[in-house]
């Protein structure tokens, strides 16, 4: 029943950033010590700083790895689905996402309102990527289009956590 | 025994109730005890039956047996046809209310309806408050969530919400005026009711029902109660 159903299919990962696939890949996100599982939730304060993005594979292989905010700028209304917050590209397999080169430069959760979804989707690339045009802007990205534009493909590793604005320490 | 002897309509049931009366145990009217449970190995030990007065659950019992309606006649030969039929009669005379006296301390009511102690069968969520709290926190977690568009909260909670949330929609989905001024009698914020209103036919307008969406997740640490995001859809 509701036990075997895939926690991003639950969560609506699955359908609002990426289509279904076939998981190909282990990579596992930590924020300092904290590790990533599916829905968690993570606060901003601990995810200003770059995560490190462990992934298996083969040595020779190459990933992209992309990171956007499908519930911006709120969740009742995304009007700015999907904000990408990170795009490295040219990561090689069996390492840490520093060794690629950065596409968009990482920036931080920073929900303004309601809870907001981050996900995580690592590509499988068909060849080292010489020359790729970064996004001009930030909002409306689309995951789908940036992977059509690329020739990468189905994704092989998702995961996304959740976070939400800290209340602003009250002042006494 | 605390049967009373005489009585006006007594003649109305000439069966006799010596072999029934024997069977059941007696419940003394003049010594009431405490609700408390008679241990069989106690009951067993003491003497003779006729003085034993056993210490049974009375709270429920009419404080003058019904028994007084019935007559005292005199002790016929024992046949378990007689006892048949006293037990029928007995429970023939529990239906007619008009024959049976009940004296205070037995609940009875008009319309013969029984008086459950159980929850069985209803399906409302009470939240742990009273009528009008609960209506309050449920238009507060309704208008919180069509506002922020998912929010985290406790399963109960979030599986009473669903069924709010699901009539707010419905009711923006309908769009007259009716059905607004209802919902600006549900949800607190007025600002939330009209962009519900108008947003509502481009996001929901093919779907049918089943408009939000409930993600089970880990306990909160104060209490250990289990958590939810729920989610519109």
């Amino acid at each position: 029943m509701t036990t075997c159903v895939d926690p991003l299919v639950v969560g609506g990962v699955i359908g609002d950033v990426i289509d279904l696939f076939v998981p190909m890949v282990t990579m596992s996100v930590h924020f300092g010590s904290k590790h990533i599982n599916n829905g968690c939730e993570i606060t901003p304060s601990l995810a200003a700083n770059l995560p490190t993005v462990n992934i298996s594979g083969r040595r020779f292989d190459r990933f992209t790895l992309v990171m956007t905010d499908p519930d911006a700028p709120s969740p009742s209304e995304p009007t700015l689905r999907e904000l990408v917050h990170w795009v490295v590209v040219n990561i090689p397999g069996s390492t840490d996402a520093s060794h690629g080169q950065e596409l968009v430069p990482y920036m931080g959760p920073k929900p303004p309102l309601g809870i907001h979804r981050y996900v995580l989707v690592l590509f499988h690339q068909q060849s080292e990527f010489r020359a790729v045009a970064p996004p001009t802007t930030r909002a409306n990205f689309s995951t789908r289009d940036f992977a059509v534009q690329c020739e990468l493909g189905l994704p092989v590793a998702v995961a996304y956590f959740n976070s939400q604005k800290q209340p602003a320490a009250r002042r006494r | 025994m605390a049967l009373a002897t005489s009585s006006p309509a007594a003649n109305l049931y000439p069966w006799s109730m010596a072999p029934l009366r024997a069977a059941l145990p007696s419940v003394s009217s003049a010594r009431i005890h405490s609700c408390s449970f008679s241990t069989p190995l106690r009951s067993l030990r003491t003497g003779s039956s006729a003085k034993r007065s056993l210490r049974c659950f009375t709270g429920l019992t009419p404080t003058v047996t019904i028994f007084r309606t019935f007559s005292e006649t005199a002790p016929t030969a024992y046949t378990s046809s007689d006892k048949h039929s006293c037990l029928l009669s007995w429970a023939s005379l529990l239906r007619d209310k008009e024959n049976v006296r009940y004296e205070d301390g037995f609940i009875a009511t008009n319309n013969g309806s029984k008086f459950f102690a159980m929850r069985h069968g209803k399906r409302v969520p009470k939240l742990n408050r009273p009528p009008d709290q609960r209506r309050a926190l449920i238009r507060g977690l309704t208008t919180q969530l069509l506002k922020h568009g998912r929010i985290k909260t406790t399963r109960p909670r979030a599986s009473a919400l669903r069924k709010y949330v699901d009539k707010m929609i419905t009711l923006a989905k309908d769009g007259s005026l009716h059905k607004r001024r209802q919902a600006l009698g549900f949800i607190y914020e007025k600002q939330i009711v009209h962009a519900l209103f108008a947003e509502v036919q481009d996001r929901y307008g093919e779907r049918n029902g089943g408009y939000t969406r409930i993600i089970r997740t880990l306990p909160r640490r104060g209490d250990n109660a289990p958590m939810a995001y729920i989610e519109l859809v």
